[in-house]
């Protein structure tokens, strides 16, 4: 017991020295929280209709994603109309005053995305327009953060001779969400979470795929340190090890989106209703995040490819769980992707919000729960690289 | 029964494979107190996952582990607490300090209060250290980096001290500290188990050696004893005065003399089993009216001894 806090206590202590967990954990959820709040925030003024003119190249996938969200816009409470033209039409409308704004999006982009380079896409504003255009603008510029934040680790693919097909693999999955889902922003139907509770919790249930990697991941990077051979090596049981990996990825996990979450009622005025239940429900939601990292650091063979996956794996179920858009359709796809601990925290929330409690909580928390366990067991099954692990 | 005599290490038939390939099949010896063992062998002979199942980190698939008279399989906990591991692979937190670092295994390994600060300040000492206690370690040399690794491993005092190829990478002179300090922690008492592909570091340090090769042990023993194993011829020369000639009859009669050459004021003779001929030899020479004035053996090393036994050079 005492070997565990010692481990625990200093993997915590290496965090709080480690700048990355207050930046991946807590600065960048909530800048991005500002921004997207920015964004909805005129929503309830009076917004003229404006069109915008998107050039994409032929099929870049996550540039097609450009579009798809300012069309989303127009459901949103803000009119707005899409153009798809070619990239010189783009710039030839917005000088002609046909298009209040023009987006191009350069030729490789999500080629240069995966190489882990900066998105550079192009906004140009037609002369004399408002507060729309800039709304467009933020929106444009968020969702290229977005990518960013992932960009970072998926630059590791470049030097991975088998991740390609990894990459392919997310890059055909956010295409195949954009067709087989209708994004629309703002509220959805059966929650009570508004637009600026949508935004929080989303980031929040986002970047918590980030922020426990800290712990549990450490065990990827202490096999390449070494230092983890010489871990099993002390007089003391091997589970004991992991254990405290996944109580320092829970305790970051639950600390950073704690802080996000009060901060970000704080901030943008939400009320998510009772503490209590908005406590239980981050307990189940950190437990299930913690969960994934587990079977990550199973799989990964080295720091960069558990990073890799973890950036993966945090697209993909914040894209399915509502993180940057709501996602609306009904049936099987919509079910299956609300078992997804993002998808949990935007859902429990619009529970508490709406006045539920731990009772009302129950099928998100019962979710949650097998979440974990299935997960647990996945990894525990996988045949280990490691026999003590 | 825990008796002086008693074995620190007792390996019994260790096996271990992965898919395929054998990487160890069945490797048996054991380590007494005070006792340096070496296990030399090329890359990939199996020393590392020889290792690895002493220390417990690799489950064998066959065979038995016992330290300190405790068996690892049934109380792993116990008997781990009687090893102290330096891995080969560097396994230090590089951003902490050396006396972090120290620090926080030292309370793994089950020290607490004035004792691990003892400890940690001994051990600082031990492997020279005690200037650099301070600062980060990703920015220590290679050769301090490595002189940290195994002083993690001395922390607790073990009763078995397992070295995997500690001098790897290392400076010439953090090598002759390193080799130093293993020297000075056996005479303390200490069993060490000492991996190594060097023949010169084999030879130096350890009291036995066992010859690993293609995951089994070829041959084991004192140097000399390997080297006897062979049957190679030694060189012995002899310089002095006197009636050489009749010296030089007096030495072919020799059953040990295989060739006996003279070369000036000296004889050099081909010898079977050289420290046990030569006194043999030298009376030969008194008693031809041959004065000595300087006498010198030279035995094949551990390298031909390695060829005979494998048909392959130990370095590749
Ligand atoms: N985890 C593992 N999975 C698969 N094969 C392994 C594993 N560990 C070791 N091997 C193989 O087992 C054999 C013995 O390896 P081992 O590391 O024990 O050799 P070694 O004597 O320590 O070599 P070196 O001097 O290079 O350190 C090698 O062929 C190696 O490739
Ligand atoms: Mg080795």
């Amino acid at each position: 017991m005492r070997k565990l806090l010692v481990m625990i206590a200093a993997d915590l202590r290496q965090q709080v020295l480690d700048k990355s967990f207050f930046i991946f954990g807590l600065a960048v959820p909530f800048a991005l929280m500002a921004v997207f709040n920015l964004v909805f925030a005129p929503l309830t003024e009076d917004l003229e209709p404006i069109t915008v003119a998107v050039s994409v190249p032929d099929g870049d996938q996550l540039g097609a994603v450009v579009p798809q969200v300012l069309s989303g816009l127009d459901g949103g409470g803000m009119p707005v109309t899409v153009q798809q033209v070619d990239a010189a039409d783009a710039t030839s409308r917005v000088e002609e005053g046909e298009a209040g704004v023009g987006v191009v999006v350069p030729e490789g982009f999500t080629a240069g995305l995966m190489a882990g380079r900066a998105p550079e896409v192009t906004v140009r504003h037609a002369d004399g327009t408002g507060l729309e255009a800039d709304v467009v603008t933020g929106v444009v510029d968020g969702l290229m953060t977005q990518f960013t934040s992932g960009a970072r680790t998926l630059a590791a693919a470049q030097a991975l001779g088998a991740d390609p097909a990894q990459l392919g693999q997310l890059a055909q999955e956010v295409s195949a969400g954009g067709s087989a889902v209708a994004w629309t922003p703002g509220e959805s139907a059966d929650e009570q979470l508004s637009p600026q509770g949508t935004i929080v919790a989303g980031q929040a249930g986002f970047f918590l795929l980030f922020t426990v990697g800290f712990g549990v991941l450490g065990l990827v990077v202490e096999r390449e340190w070494g230092t983890l051979a010489r871990l099993l090596s002390m007089p003391m049981p091997s589970w004991l090890v992991v254990l405290s990996k996944g109580l320092s990825s829970f305790v970051l996990g639950v600390v950073a989106t704690a802080v996000l979450l009060t901060a970000g009622s704080l901030f943008f005025d939400v009320d998510f209703g009772s503490p209590l239940a908005v406590a239980v429900l981050l307990l189940a939601v950190v437990a299930a995040a913690t969960s994934i990292m587990f079977l990550i650091a199973k799989v990964a063979r080295t720091a960069e490819q558990a990073g890799v996956a973890q950036a993966i794996v945090a697209i993909t179920l914040g894209m399915a769980g509502g993180a940057f858009f709501q996602v609306g359709g009904s049936g099987m796809l919509s079910e299956i992707m609300q078992v997804n601990p993002v998808a949990a925290m935007s859902r429990g929330l619009g529970v508490t919000s709406g006045g539920g409690g731990v009772v009302d909580l129950g099928p998100v928390l019962l979710t949650m729960l097998i979440f974990t366990a299935a997960m647990l067991t996945l990894s525990w099954l996988l045949p280990g690289r490691k026999d003590a692990l | 029964m825990t008796t002086t005599t008693a074995p620190v290490l007792d390996a019994d038939g260790l096996a271990r494979s992965f898919g395929s390939l054998t990487a160890v099949d069945g490797v048996t010896f054991q380590i007494r107190p005070g006792e340096t063992y070496g296990l030399l062998g090329p890359n990939g002979a199996g020393k590392t996952t020889t290792i690895s199942m002493i220390a417990g980190l690799l489950r064998p698939d066959a065979g038995s582990v016992t330290v300190a008279g405790v068996p690892l399989g049934d109380r792993p906990i116990e008997a781990k607490r009687h090893i102290g591991l330096v891995p080969q692979d560097l396994a230090i937190y590089p951003e902490l300090s050396a006396r972090d670092n120290l620090t926080y295994f030292g309370r793994l390994q089950g020290l607490s209060g004035s004792r691990l600060r003892e400890r940690v300040g001994a051990v600082l000492e031990t492997v020279g250290l005690t200037d650099r206690a301070k600062g980060a370690s990703k920015k220590f040399s290679g050769g301090m980096k490595r002189r940290l690794n195994i002083g993690i491993g001395l922390l607790h005092e073990p009763r078995l001290l397992i070295l995997d190829e500690p001098t790897v990478g290392v400076d010439p002179q953090s090598r002759h500290a390193i080799l130093e300090s293993v020297e000075a922690l056996s005479t303390e008492g200490m069993a060490v188990l000492y991996t190594t592909h060097y023949m010169e570091e084999a030879e130096r340090l350890c009291d036995r050696i066992g010859i690993i090769d293609a995951g089994s042990l070829q041959a084991e023993g004192t140097r000399d004893e390997l080297v006897d194993l062979i049957g190679g011829t030694d060189t012995v020369t002899l310089a002095g005065t006197g009636d050489l000639e009749a010296a030089e009859r007096a030495l072919a009669d020799l059953a040990a003399v295989e060739q006996v050459h003279r070369d000036r004021g000296a004889l050099r003779l081909a010898v079977k089993g050289a420290p046990r001929a030569i006194s043999g030899i030298v009376n030969a020479t008194a008693g031809a009216g041959m004065t000595l004035s300087d006498v010198e053996i030279s035995r094949p090393d551990l390298e031909a001894v390695f060829l005979h036994l494998t048909g392959k050079a130990l370095r590749d």
